[in-house]
This record gives C-alpha cells, sequence and structure tokens, in this order.
C-alpha cells in the first residue's frame, strides 16, 4: 500500500541510565501515511519521535528518513520534518508573530510565500489579533496553535507531531484533523502520539501500540481486532487488552476504599 | 500556621534556585557540594576574617605602634563591641540590597509561578516561606560569614557572649530585610504590571530601562557603602545613637544597649523591634492577600492588523536567513527577558566606578591625578566592553534554556549557530566600546593616538573574548529554568574567567612594554603602531582557532540535542 518508506527504524535502542525507553523497535511507515502512535505514559512514544527529528541519539540501531540517515544528514532532515512537541516550551519573550517569522526564516520559507502561509494560519486557527501579544501571555492552547503553525509552515514532508490536539478547541482540533487529511493527499506522511483513542480510531492509517519501548501491535484497525481477538470492539478495549490493563475494575474498587 | 507547609515550600523555593541538572538524566540530581557553597565559603571567609582581624588587633594594641597613636585609641574590647553594634544595620542594609537584586533578576516566567496559589496553603504560611527564601540566599551567607568571624575573634579576646549576642541580632536584621523586600516585592509587581499596561507598545522599552535604572542605583549604593567602608562604618556608629526614632536601626540599639547592660533600654528596644518585624511580616501578607495573585496584562509588541515581514540589514552582510533569524531573536531576548537584562550591568558599573573613582565620589573623597587617569582611561575603554564580550560569551547558548530544542530541531548547522552568536556577541560588545569610549573621551580627554589605540586594542581584545568565551559557552551550557537562571555552569564560568584572561593577556601583551617603560618614567623608542598590528595578528588567530573549536563543539551540541 505504501511502496516507499517515510521513515524507517531499524533495532533502535535508547536508554537512560537504567531505564529502556526504546527497545529494539523496527518500525517502518510509508509516505502519506498517518500513522498513530499509542501506549501508556512512559512507553517510549515521544522519544521514538524524538529521534526522529534528531532531538535524541539512539544508543544502537539505524534512524532513516526520507531516505535520508538522521544521525549522518540531521540538518537535510530537519529541512523536511515539522515537528511539534509534547509540551510548548517556546520563545515566551517572541510576539506569536515573531517566533513564526523566525520559524520560518531558519527554514529558509521565501518572503512572499511566509507572509500568506502565516497570515492564513493565524486566521484559520482564529489567533488574528493576538499574533502581536508576547507568547508568554497566551493560554496553552495558543501556544499549542502557534506550535502546529511553526510545524507547518515550510510545508514539511514528514510532521512529528506529539499529542497534536491536547489544549485545542473542538473548532481548531477539527481543523487541524482535516488539514492533516488533506496533507496526506499531497503525500505528506503523519506520525502523531496521542492518548485519545477516538481521534487515532478516526484519522489514523495504521496504528501502533508501544509498551515498554517496543511495538506490541501494529496495523490498521481490522488488523488491531484480529491480534487482540476482538472482532467487534473499538480502539480503547484493543487497547487496554494488548496492554494487559483490560481489567480495571479491582484498580477503581481499591481507589474508592 | 502550618510550620510543614512553610518547610515544604521553602525546601522548593530553594531547591528550585540550585544547580538543577536535566542532561543525561532522568532522576533529579543535584550537586550538594556546588548548591551550599555560598554557605561553606562564607564560614571559612568569616573564620579567617576573625583570625586576620584579631591578629591585626594584637598588632595594633600590643606591638609596634607608636605610643601616640595607641594612646589615642579606644581600649580593645570597647573597639570591638562598638564595631559589633554596627553589624545588625550593616547586615540589614546589604541583605536588602541582595535581596532586592535577587528579586529582579527572576526569571520573568517563574517569578510568576501559582502552583501554591491552588495548594490548601494560607497566605501566612505562603508569605512566610517567601520572607524565609529570601533570607536563605546571600543574606544568611552573610550573617554566616560575619557571625563566624565575630566569634573566632571573639573568643581570642573574651567577648564571647557579645558575639553570640550580635550573631543572634544579624538574624534578625537579615529577616528584617528580607520582609522588606517581600513587602517591595509584591507593590513592584502589582505597579509594575499597571506601567506596562498604561505604557501599551512602549512596555517593552519601560521595563528595560526601568530594570537598568534599578540595577544602577542600587549598585551605586552597594559601592558607596563598600568602598567608604571604615568611614560609613564610623559614621554609623555615631549616626545610630542619633536616630534612634528610625526602627530599621532598633535592633543595633537593642544590641548596644544590652552589651551595656542597660536592662530598660534593651527591654524597650527588644519589643519595638519585635513589633515592627511582626508588623512588616503582617503588611506582607495584607499586600499578598490582596495583589498576590495579580497577573501581569500582556504586552502587545505589534499592532494587530496584516502582516508584513521584514527585510532585514543582516542580509546584505553576508548572514544567511537562518542566521539573520537566530541573530534577531537574540537582540529580542536581550531587550525582553528580565534575567537577561543584567547581563548589561557589569559593563554599566565598570564605566560608572573609574568616573566615582576619578571625580573622588568615592575612594574618601580623594581625586586621583596625572597618570593613574590615564589608568581610568584605559579601564573605561577596555574593560566594560571586555566584559561584556565574555559574559555573553559565556551565557549566549545556555540563555536559549529549555527551548533550545527548537534550536536542535531546526535546520540549523554549527556554523550557523556559531556565526550568529559570535556575530552578536562582538555587535553588542562593540556598541559597549563606542559608548563607554565616547563616555572616556568626554571625561578625560585622551590624545588622538590614545583614543585610536584604545579603540582599535579593545576592539581586537573583543574579537578574541567573544570567541574564547562562546567556547566556555559551548561546553557548559546550564539549559535548566530555575528561578533565576545562571545559563553557563558554575565551573565553567570560572573556566572562562582565567581562559579569557590569559586570552586578553596574550593580545595585549605587544602593548605591555609600553605601559611598564611609561610607568617607570623611561623613554624609550617603540613603535606602538606595530605593537597593535602584531596585537591584531595575536587576536585574529586565537580568534579563528577558537572559531573553528566552537564549529566543532556546536556541531557536536547539536548533534547530542541535550537539554
Amino acid at each position: 500500500m505504501y511502496p516507499q518508506s517515510a521513515v524507517e527504524l531499524r533495532n533502535v535502542t535508547k536508554r537512560y541510565n537504567e531505564l529502556v525507553a526504546v527497545n529494539n523497535l523496527n518500525l517502518s511507515i510509508g509516505k502519506g501515511e498517518i500513522f498513530g502512535l499509542l501506549g501508556p505514559n512512559g512507553s517510549g512514544k515521544s522519544t521514538t519521535l524524538k529521534m526522529l527529528v534528531g532531538l535524541v541519539q539512539p544508543d544502537s540501531g539505524d534512524v532513516n528518513v526520507l531516505g535520508l540517515d538522521v544521525l549522518k544528514q540531521p540538518v537535510e532532515v530537519k529541512r523536511l520534518v515539522g515537528y511539534v512537541p509534547e509540551s510548548a516550551n517556546i520563545y515566551e519573550f517572541l510576539t506569536g508573530i515573531e517566533y513564526l517569522d523566525f520559524i520560518a526564516d531558519v527554514y529558509e520559507v521565501p518572503p512572499e510565500e511566509k507572509k500568506q502561509r502565516i497570515t492564513e494560519y493565524l486566521k484559520a486557527l482564529q489567533l488574528e489579533g493576538r499574533e502581536g501579544d508576547m507568547i508568554n501571555s497566551y493560554s496553552d492552547g495558543m501556544k499549542k496553535k502557534i506550535s502546529l503553525i511553526s510545524a507547518f509552515v515550510h510545508k514539511p514532508k514528514l510532521l512529528l507531531l506529539d499529542e497534536p490536539l491536547n489544549a485545542l478547541d473542538p473548532r481548531s482540533a477539527r481543523i487541524v484533523k482535516d488539514f492533516l487529511h488533506s496533507l496526506k493527499a499531497q503525500g505528506v506522511t503523519t506520525i502523531m502520539s496521542t492518548h485519545v483513542l477516538e481521534i487515532a480510531e478516526a484519522i489514523c492509517d495504521r496504528i501502533g501500540i508501544m509498551y515498554q519501548g517496543s511495538i506490541l501491535a501494529l496495523g490498521n484497525m481490522d488488523e488491531l481486532r484480529r491480534t487482540a481477538s476482538l472482532p467487534n470492539s473499538g480502539l480503547e478495549d484493543i487497547f487496554l487488552k494488548l496492554t494487559g490493563t483490560e481489567d480495571l475494575r479491582a484498580v477503581v474498587e481499591e481507589l474508592t476504599r | 500556621m502550618n510550620w510543614k507547609n512553610v518547610l515544604y515550600l521553602l525546601r522548593v523555593d530553594r531547591k528550585s534556585g540550585r544547580l538543577i541538572r536535566g542532561i543525561k538524566a532522568t532522576r533529579y540530581k543535584e550537586n550538594t557540594f556546588l548548591a551550599y557553597w555560598p554557605y561553606w565559603t562564607a564560614t571559612i571567609v568569616g573564620i579567617l576574617g576573625g583570625l586576620i582581624a584579631n591578629y591585626l588587633a594584637v598588632l595594633v594594641y600590643q606591638q609596634g605602634v607608636p605610643s601616640g597613636v595607641q594612646g589615642s585609641l579606644p581600649p580593645l574590647d570597647q573597639a570591638s563591641v562598638n564595631f559589633f553594634t554596627v553589624l545588625p544595620t550593616l547586615v540589614l542594609v546589604a541583605s536588602l540590597i541582595f535581596t532586592l537584586l535577587q528579586q529582579i533578576q527572576l526569571a520573568g516566567l517563574k517569578a510568576s509561578s501559582q502552583v501554591m496559589y491552588w495548594l490548601p496553603i494560607t497566605w501566612q504560611e505562603h508569605t512566610l516561606a517567601s520572607i524565609l527564601a529570601n533570607l536563605s540566599g546571600w543574606p544568611i551567607a552573610l550573617v554566616i560569614g560575619l557571625s563566624a568571624g565575630t566569634l573566632i575573634y571573639s573568643a581570642f579576646n573574651g567577648i564571647i557572649i557579645q558575639a553570640l549576642l550580635t550573631a543572634a541580632i544579624m538574624c534578625g536584621a537579615a529577616f528584617m530585610a528580607s520582609s522588606i523586600t517581600e513587602i517591595l516585592r509584591i507593590i513592584q509587581v502589582r505597579l509594575t504590571g499597571a506601567i506596562y499596561k498604561s505604557s501599551g507598545r512602549g512596555a517593552v522599552w519601560v521595563r528595560l530601562v526601568g530594570t537598568l535604572a534599578f540595577f544602577i542605583i542600587f549598585y551605586i549604593i552597594y559601592i558607596y557603602l563598600t568602598s567608604g567602608f571604615s568611614s560609613f562604618v564610623t559614621n554609623l556608629t555615631s549616626a545610630q545613637n542619633a536616630a534612634w526614632y528610625v526602627p530599621f536601626i532598633w535592633l543595633a540599639l537593642l544590641l548596644s544597649y544590652t552589651i551595656k547592660g542597660l536592662v530598660l533600654q534593651a527591654v524597650l528596644f527588644f519589643t519595638l523591634s519585635v513589633f515592627f518585624i511582626a508588623g512588616l511580616y503582617y503588611l506582607a501578607i495584607e499586600l499578598n492577600k490582596r495583589f498576590g495573585l495579580y497577573e501581569p496584562p500582556a504586552i502587545t509588541v505589534q499592532k494587530s492588523g496584516v502582516y508584513m515581514p521584514k527585510v532585514g540589514l543582516l542580509g546584505k552582510f553576508g548572514f544567511s536567513n537562518v542566521e539573520a533569524a537566530i541573530i534577531k531573536k537574540d537582540l529580542r531576548a536581550f531587550t525582553r527577558r528580565r534575567e537577561l537584562i543584567s547581563v548589561y550591568i557589569a559593563p554599566i558599573i565598570m564605566i560608572i566606578i573609574p568616573l566615582f573613582n576619578s571625580f573622588g565620589v568615592i575612594n574618601g573623597g580623594i581625586a586621583p591625578s596625572g597618570q593613574t587617569i590615564l589608568a581610568f582611561t584605559a579601564i573605561i575603554f577596555v574593560l566594560p566592553a571586555c566584559f561584556m564580550a565574555m559574559l555573553l560569551g559565556e551565557v549566549l547558548i545556555g540563555e536559549e534554556g529549555q527551548s533550545v530544542w527548537r534550536i536542535y530541531a531546526s535546520p540549523i548547522s554549527g556554523k550557523n549557530l556559531v556565526r550568529s552568536k559570535y556575530f552578536f556577541i562582538v555587535l553588542f560588545s562593540t556598541i559597549i566600546l563606542l559608548i563607554s569610549g565616547t563616555i572616556g573621551i568626554i571625561f578625560y580627554h585622551p590624545s588622538i593616538e590614545y583614543t585610536t589605540i584604545g579603540f582599535l586594542e579593545t576592539f581586537f581584545v573583543v574579537l578574541t573574548l567573544g570567541s574564547v568565551a562562546l567556547s566556555v559557552g559551548f561546553k557548559g551550557p546550564d539549559f535548566s529554568q530555575t528561578r533565576r537562571a545562571r545559563m553557563i555552569r558554575q565551573e565553567w564560568s570560572l573556566i572562562g574567567l582565567v581562559v579569557c584572561g590569559l586570552a586578553g593577556l596574550a593580545v595585549v601583551a605587544p602593548l605591555a612594554p609600553i605601559a611598564i617603560f611609561s610607568f617607570l618614567s623611561i623613554t624609550v623608542s617603540y613603535n606602538i603602531y606595530a605593537a597593535v598590528a602584531i596585537s591584531a595578528v595575536i587576536s585574529i588567530l586565537i580568534s579563528a582557532i577558537f572559531y573553528r573549536i566552537n564549529v566543532g563543539l556546536a556541531n557536536d551540541l547539536l548533534k547530542k540535542a541535550q537539554i
């Protein structure tokens, strides 16, 4: 279905002292695919995304993005990638427009295109009127919008989105979801991590469920249902079963005692 | 009052200001040796100070002093106790300056942290914890140092009880100062918020100028007090007794009367002091209740409307879009981030001190003349710009803070990063050189030859120190955004000082013979312009070597991408 790989991870391992964040991970994601990374907290989703953009170096294994080795050609890879981190740690002393201007310059977007794109995105995500304020006065949702625009502004070939819809209002979340679909049609690959299973189920072509640094299950919804032997279930049941946390009654009972 | 809450808050506040590293760590790490360095350093300095003071006292009172001079001196124990009675007021003034400067250097983001406001903590607990947090920085280090000194000294001179009393009352003075700082902090937050709101787009500049003015005023007071220390102490001793109605010296009077054994007066000033400190504490609580949850208004820098990207000048100087973007971003950081504004202070102070000295404002009112003025001219030309280059070089990587991921995740090469950061350092330092040089010309009227050499030589040192200090900044950045962001790890800051000192000396070395001959009033034929040319070559060589090193270090930093 996806003849060319946008992302290839081969035998990738990343350790933080004694903690194994990613354990011998093998993953191939095709061009134009929207791929969802699910998993409990600390399962290695964010570390995997960070390795793809060169924010974290793997201890072993190969990380290949759009035919380029992330370790050997980091700048070339970054030029093709748009990244939204989980927490929006952005330059708060800049205004929204200054931040986007900075990002567009760093990605060498031509001035006219820069102007057009930034104006359009600000309008679409309803940031018009606040773009001249310093970011430190923005709400979390507004910071997330600025982060998203900064990932889109240079028209990347690969989008790495870590919890992209967190803190967004329903309208903006819908716009982002639809926008990701339209980018898919243009051949842009999206890898997103999320805890909102409905979103993953609705927009992802394939889903990888990570647990303790490894991929536990991989495929589209039908394939995941087969793997979990839950033919008519939703993603939540599949997720809970595969991660061995399906029987939560004891936990709830313990909490309510 | 839940004392445990106070303790927990205090612990969090203090830890947030210490050396917390995120490098290669999934767990909290703290270097305990460095975390408590102000305290153990103060103890060591205090003990040494006490021993030296005792040695000097023995020297003055028992040996080798003309009898006439000795006869005019008060008895040793009386002189010592007189000095002790001044210490609480000194601690109060110094603590007030330290804590206010600490407040202004807090990162804006962290200063408005509101976690404690939704926790079940009363305003009384919050205010007390905040006061104690102010206290537990430099003020307590000062009290520890002075207490160690007075105790050691008094052990040799049989006045240990007086020293213990002094130590206890100094703690009270430090608490008083911290309470005043807490009151001023709340008022400042409320006032600055109101000023920003009314300033509109000018708020950024109001903040920059206001913060600089605040720093300069307090540093001038500090320099004034410390430079004329002996006369200040003498004046204070007599002033304290005359100005008994000023609440800030009641603690000193309490100590004075207690030592003299005047029980009634001691009880009176003890009661007054307790009421005054309690009053300050309750005032701080009331102000916190009223304004503690105040949110400063958003600063609007540009008017809303159609976005117009600006074509910058930097491109015409050969900088790529990436490099120009980083330079512009750093320029904005250094005019908007309150914690970075403090970087300007050292150069400004280095302009003020020589001016004060040369006009006799400090140094006992004695104005120097002749050759000393020439030295001041050299100082005012060289030091401010060179310190600026060193400071900027050391902090310009670490100032990225937790947002450094943006640099890591962007298509920025090591060369881009070094070129933009190095240009920024040289640009800012050259601006400082032009300002300080102009002030030097206005006040000291150096010859055209000295002026030219002053500008050229300083520029060469700036080029060199910028490159050298930047490598230190790459080696030891501190990205942790504590309440007072350090931006450079302490050990690397010290290394930077030494390496920059050596590099600076290497550049000015060709001019050293001229300075020595001039000082010794020996006339020797020496081509000064040849010396300047050799300086330029040395500067370019060192700068080029460190530039290459910096590119390597930048690539390494970007590759490892560690926050």
